[in-house]
Order: C-alpha cells, then sequence, then structure tokens
C-alpha cells in the first residue's frame, strides 16, 4: 500500500491550498453568517474545480481536505461530492454542465431519521445548500431519483453556520417522472460522499490543530509557554495521533473506492468513524487549550469547532457507523 | 497512491511462501492464536524456536535486508516490508528472544570494532543470547540517570552495580550492558557501552516474576566483575550514542507485528462475543466495531509512514505506532475480559470456556505500554521532536 502523492496530486493539493488561504479567510465565515450570497466569489473560483466530481476519490479527498481547512461554504461540496456523481449513476445528461462548473446542485435523501438511506418518506432532510443550488436530485424509494428546481425548503438551524443544511418538502414532486438506480450504484454514490466528507472532517481538524499548537507555544503562563507543561504536551500528542490515523483511514478508505476493492465498505464506515473521533477529540481540547479566549465570539476558533462537530453528525456519526461496521464484521 | 504492490513484491512474497510452505515447524503455528503469545513465559528459549531461527538465517530470511552472511538476501525496504507482512499474518515468530537479531547486531555493525563485528553472525542467528544491560532501580524511564559503575584499571575496566527487569538474563550468554564511566560528566556524557560475559565471576542474576506470574525477567547483581578493556564498545563515555541502535533498515515495518496481533485479537473478540452469546448487544458491537477501526487506521498510518520511510524522509508516524497499538492492545484484552462478564478474570480450567487467556493476556498487556519507553515518554517525544513543542 503506497500513501505517495503524484506530483499532480502535490500540485492540486497546494494549488487548493493557497487559493481557498486567499479566498475564503475567516471574515468572509462570517460575513456568511447573515448574508450566504457573500459565499458567491468564492464559488466563481471552485467552480473550476468540478470535474472532480467523477473520476479520482483520493484527489475529490484531497481538494476537500483543504476546503474543510477553511471551512468553506457554498455549494462546492453538495455539487461535487453529491450531486454529480448521482447524476452519473444514474447517466444524466446535466452531468457534463456540472463537471464544467456551470450547473450547482445538491442531493436530498435522509426522511426524519436523518439516516442516508433511500427511503419514501416525502420529508428530506439534512440536504446542504438547498437555497444556493439550481437543482435538487431527490432519491426516493425504490431506489428512484427525481431531479426538480427550487421545492419548498426550511432552513435547519445548526451550531455551524458555514454548511447549510434544509428540510426539504417532496410532497408536491409525486408526479414528477423518476428515474431508477441501481442500487450498489447509489451505495458507491453514498460511500464516496461519506468519504470526501471524513476528508473534510480532517482537513478541519487540522486547522483546529495548528490553532492549537501555535497557540500553546506562544500563550505564556507562570513565565514560561504552556506548550512546555507535560498535560498541554500529552493533550496535543494525543490529538495528532487522531489526526494522523483519521488522515490515514480517509485515504486508505478513498484508494478501496478507487480500485473498487472489496475492503471498500468496511473502509468507507472505519474512516467516518475515525474522522469522527478525531473531531470530538481535537474539537473539544482545542478550545481547551485556548481557554478563556477560546470561548469568546471573537476569536475565530468556535467557527472551526462548530463546522467539525456538524460534519461528524452529518451522513451519520462515529456511533451510527461504528454499527454498521458491526454488521459487517461480526 | 496504490492499494496493491507490484508484480516483483508478489514474486518475493512467492518465495517466502514457498520457504515457509518446506521448512515452517508445527510450533510455530501456535501463534496463529493471537493469545498465545501472550501466554508464552517469554524468556524460555525452546529448541524448536532455536532451530527455527537458525534455519531463517541459513536461508537469507531472519533478515532479509542484511547479506546473506548475516542472514538475509539484500532485500529492498518494500520486500523487507512484505516479508514482516507475510509473518505478521500468518502469526509466525522470526524468534523468541529479540535483544541480538534486532539490538545488539545492528549496534556492533555500526559501533563495534572489527573483532566485535565478528560476533555479530551468531547474535542474528541467535547461536548467542544476548541480554541488555539497561534499566535499573533507579533508571526507568530516565535511562541516562544509570549508575552501574565501571571504574577503568589498566586494560580491563571493573563493574559494580545492578541491573533490573533485564530479559532473557538467565539464558544469555552475553550482556549488552550500559555502564557509567564517568561520574562527573553530565549524566549523559559518562555512558559507555560494554559487552559483558555472563558467566563472568561477581555476576549475580535472580529471576523475577512478570506481573502475569511467569517466570520472566531478571534482577543482574554485578560485584567486582572483570571486563576486558576490548570489550568497549564505541568511544569511552560515549555509549549514550548507542541506545538508539535497532534495525535501522527495518524501521518503516516495526509497526506491522503489533497490528497484526491486534488485528486478530478484534477478530477473536468476535468469535468470543458469539461464543458467549451476545453477538447481538449493541453495546458490545459497537465496541468491537471501535476497536475495528482503531486497528484498521493504525494499519492505515503504518503504511503511510512506511511510505515517507521508503522516500528517504524522516516518518514520524512511527512514533505513534508504538504508543497506539500497544493501548489499543491493551483495550481489546480488557474487551474481552468484560465480554465475559463474571467469568472475566477467571483462570481456572474447570470453569469458564477461554481457558484465562484474555485475563492472562491482559495482565500481560501492561508490558507494552511501559517496557522499551513508556506511552508518557512517547507522548513527550511526539510533543518535542515532532510537534517542537518546548522543554518542561
Amino acid at each position: 500500500m503506497d500513501f505517495a502523492l503524484t506530483p499532480e496530486q502535490e500540485l492540486l493539493r497546494d494549488t487548493a491550498r493557497a487559493l481557498l488561504a486567499r479566498e475564503c479567510p475567516t471574515s468572509l465565515l462570517r460575513a456568511h453568517m447573515d448574508d450566504p450570497s457573500v459565499a458567491r466569489p468564492l464559488w466563481e473560483h471552485l467552480r473550476e474545480f468540478c470535474a472532480l466530481g467523477t473520476g479520482s476519490a483520493v484527489d475529490l479527498c484531497l481538494f476537500v481536505e483543504e476546503t474543510g481547512y477553511v471551512a468553506a461554504p457554498g455549494p462546492f461540496f453538495a455539487t461535487v461530492a453529491l450531486f454529480a456523481p448521482l447524476l452519473d449513476a444514474i447517466g444524466s445528461d446535466l452531468l457534463e454542465k456540472v463537471l464544467a462548473g456551470e450547473v450547482t446542485g445538491t442531493v436530498a435523501v435522509a426522511g426524519p431519521d436523518g439516516v442516508w438511506r433511500a427511503n419514501g418518506d416525502p420529508a428530506k432532510t439534512f440536504v446542504p445548500e438547498v437555497a444556493r443550488v439550481e437543482h435538487v436530485a431527490v432519491v426516493d424509494a425504490g431506489p428512484v431519483v427525481t431531479i426538480v428546481d427550487t421545492p419548498p425548503a426550511r432552513l435547519i438551524e445548526t451550531i455551524d453556520t458555514t454548511r447549510r443544511l434544509f428540510d426539504v418538502d417532496t410532497s408536491s414532486l409525486r408526479a414528477s417522472p423518476a428515474t431508477p438506480v441501481d442500487e450498489g450504484a447509489l451505495t458507491r454514490v453514498l460511500e464516496r460522499a461519506t468519504v470526501a466528507l471524513a476528508a473534510e472532517q480532517v482537513g478541519t481538524c487540522r486547522r483546529l490543530f495548528d490553532m492549537s499548537l501555535a497557540y500553546a507555544k506562544e500563550r505564556v503562563q507562570f513565565d514560561r509557554p504552556i506548550g512546555s507543561f507535560q498535560a498541554v504536551q500529552h493533550k496535543l500528542a494525543d490529538m495528532a495521533l487522531d489526526l494522523e490515523r483519521a488522515w490515514a483511514a480517509v485515504y486508505y478508505a478513498a484508494m478501496t473506492l478507487d480500485a473498487d476493492d472489496r475492503e471498500r465498505h468496511r473502509a468507507t464506515h472505519a474512516a467516518k468513524a475515525t474522522a469522527g473521533v478525531a473531531v470530538r477529540r481535537i474539537g473539544k481540547d482545542s478550545v481547551q487549550i485556548h481557554g478563556g479566549i477560546g470561548y469568546t465570539w471573537e476569536h475565530d476558533l468556535h467557527l472551526f469547532v462548530r463546522r467539525a462537530f456538524a460534519s461528524e453528525a452529518w451522513l451519520g456519526n462515529a456511533d451510527w457507523h461504528h454499527d454498521r461496521l458491526a454488521e459487517l464484521i461480526t | 497512491m496504490h492499494l496493491a504492490w507490484g508484480p516483483e513484491e508478489e514474486a518475493f512474497r512467492a518465495e517466502l511462501v514457498a520457504f515457509l510452505d518446506e521448512h515452517l515447524p508445527p510450533e510455530a503455528h501456535r501463534f496463529h492464536d493471537f493469545a498465545a503469545a501472550e501466554d508464552e513465559a517469554g524468556d524460555v528459549i525452546p529448541q524448536w524456536a532455536r532451530d527455527w531461527q537458525a534455519t531463517l538465517f541459513d536461508h537469507g530470511w531472519m533478515v532479509p535486508g542484511y547479506p546473506p552472511e548475516l542472514g538475509g538476501r539484500n532485500a529492498t525496504p518494500v520486500q523487507t516490508l512484505v516479508y514482516l507482512e507475510e509473518m505478521a499474518s500468518r502469526g509466525i515468530p522470526r524468534a523468541v528472544h529479540f535483544p541480538g537479531y534486532a539490538i545488539v547486531g545492528p549496534s556492533l555493525l555500526e559501533f563495534g570494532n572489527d573483532a566485535q563485528k565478528q560476533l555479530v553472525p551468531a547474535a542474528i542467528r541467535g547461536d548467542t543470547v544476548w541480554c541488555i544491560g539497561m534499566s535499573e532501580p533507579n533508571a526507568g524511564s530516565d535511562l541516562a540517570g544509570l549508575q552501574t559503575r565501571a571504574e577503568l584499571d589498566g586494560d580491563r575496566f571493573v563493574v559494580n552495580g545492578q541491573k533490573v527487569w533485564t530479559s532473557y538474563a538467565m539464558h544469555a550468554q552475553k550482556c549488552f550492558c550500559y555502564v557509567r564511566t564517568d561520574p562527573d560528566a553530565p549524566k549523559h556524557k559518562g555512558i559507555s557501552v560494554l559487552i559483558i560475559d555472563m558467566d563472568t565471576p561477581g555476576i549475580d542474576i535472580r529471576p523475577l516474576r512478570h506481573i502475569n506470574g511467569l517466570a520472566g525477567f531478571a534482577e543482574v547483581f554485578f560485584t567486582d566483575v572483570v571486563v576486558p578493556r576490548e570489550n568497549l564498545v564505541g568511544t569511552l563515555n560515549d555509549g549514550w550514542r548507542i541506545t538508539q541502535g535497532s534495525l535501522a533498515h527495518e524501521r518503516g515495518g516495526l509497526w506491522v507485528e503489533g497490528v497484526a496481533r491486534l488485528e486478530q485479537g478484534v477478530r477473536a473478540l468476535v468469535d468470543l462475543a458469539h461464543r458467549v452469546g451476545v453477538a447481538d448487544d449493541p453495546t458490545v458491537r459497537r465496541r468491537i466495531a471501535e476497536s475495528y477501526s482503531k486497528a484498521a487506521s493504525l494499519r492505515a498510518l503504518g503504511y503511510k509512514g512506511f511510505t515517507s520511510f521508503a522516500q528517504g524522509s524522516s516518518a514520524p508516524e512511527h512514533s505513534y505506532m508504538k504508543m497506539a497499538t500497544s493501548e489499543a492492545s491493551k483495550a481489546v484484552f480488557e474487551l474481552g475480559m468484560e465480554i465475559q462478564g463474571a467469568y472475566g478474570p477467571v483462570v481456572d480450567p474447570e470453569r469458564g470456556q477461554e481457558d484465562g487467556r484474555w485475563a492472562r493476556g491482559f495482565m500481560t498487556s501492561f508490558a507494552g505500554t511501559i517496557a522499551g519507553g513508556s506511552a508518557e515518554i512517547q507522548r513527550n517525544i511526539i510533543a518535542q521532536r515532532i510537534l517542537g513543542l518546548p522543554r518542561g
């Protein structure tokens, strides 16, 4: 098993990193709280990378790890990690335009229980960025896919303001023509999105970790940097380990998806669960290491703490994925 | 990034498999059971294991990265990883005592003089059993605080002091011994390494039972033990550098065996849950799955570290691996006991169906987070050397 990046992959990652550092500062995240349309200029840059919607899962993960690092708002993840692969699975004509960055979309699967599994309930939940996309692909029991424009939707307020999730009422869409989708193909779409979200979480965790490590080196108490205290050092060592193992689990899973390896189901659940475990530790301990300043609204830390925990809960939290994993190993 | 090894590596694996099919002794199969090795009285070296180690050496499969005269076949780093993978996944031990081939051999090759280098083949083949005289009652994690004194007197050293937790001391012919040769220098700068024959007058070995009740390591007392000056390894008072000795070219794969053992443990937990009748318990299921994803993520992290290692960069991942696998192993045995409820701690062969293997394994597993650098020391190393935090 070889984790070495190709020169092209390194270039992709470095390009994403530089672009997002420039175009997605925390001031944008704060402005986005009151006015989601401020993310539009960011989308103008990100749309050039929509070809990642199909093809290598590793490449997709490398890119969304960086969007996670800046907690990027807007329709990129919904369009590239969910909508495009689903269009691909049903052979939709729309796919070409999506990959060209000309069209945005999102996907609705979960019913009221919040679980991303095909179901016949017309009340869909936790649908990302409905208000900022042109199309919604609704997955219903069958499974079948219906593509609709601007269905009735309601924002679900969460602790996170950087990714907007919606309730979507699809009861009026029953008459629309539905395209059947192969069950295995739908699983592939959801697994790809799940691993991509785990990669995003790794990016967000890395941001929290970087901020905490830098703070531990500069914050002086008792006449020395707090990072010289063993209690703080051991916290950071544990955070670093959780981050490293989550990274490795995510890219291993992405490799199994790309190779269509039989380990891919287990690897997907393990990746999202391991990323979730990392969020739970790093999300909490990053605030703890920052102490009082970390508890303030002015400090940027909470923007990433919020995104991290909201991502942990979305597309199945660590417990849910461990329970699915249990079905596969026992 | 890709999952599979290339055809050359797989050909190498096939060669190994063919060798194993022909030569593997039946006793080595016992290690298929992940708990079996934990049950072993670690320091006892049975005859089959001696023969097996010699067979591996003679066929160039003991340390594949070494040349044939040192029990290898000049294998590349990736081939060495394939070797470690295959041996670990089959639960096959190379040897049941590690100091000779893993520490003394490489250290003498790097720091020893020509005469000392002559000792290396026998150390790797297992013909000579070595122990390592490092820890002392007052020098555990703070190893550089060791006080065993060696006074240079003409062409000989006179050694006085005590070592403890010395594995294989009762069976060893030689000791690779860390001694203080300059008591006035700063503590890292007054240490030297001596090769001490264990039958030298003045050495008293007292076996020390392990926490699991089995015979294990020993205390070694030195009273006016005379050691020829030519047994000094490297330069006088410069022995601290030699503490890091290990198989450098295998460093990229040192995690493989621990992770494989952990994975075997998780599979054993699944079987146990079925036998005990709690395989449908949601809590048990989730906790086993948590162990599984821990092991799986550690395997991935190990490979990530190997990738950096093979590219020649430093691989910080390996500092994480020992700490994480040893803590996870302890948790697997603990969960195995918990799954058995009231029968968890039972070792009575007439009661309980598990023959006490989980409970005994649990007791043994405490060693993993203490020996060879405690988990706390590992965290200090990660914090200071990898994360760049200031020393406290």
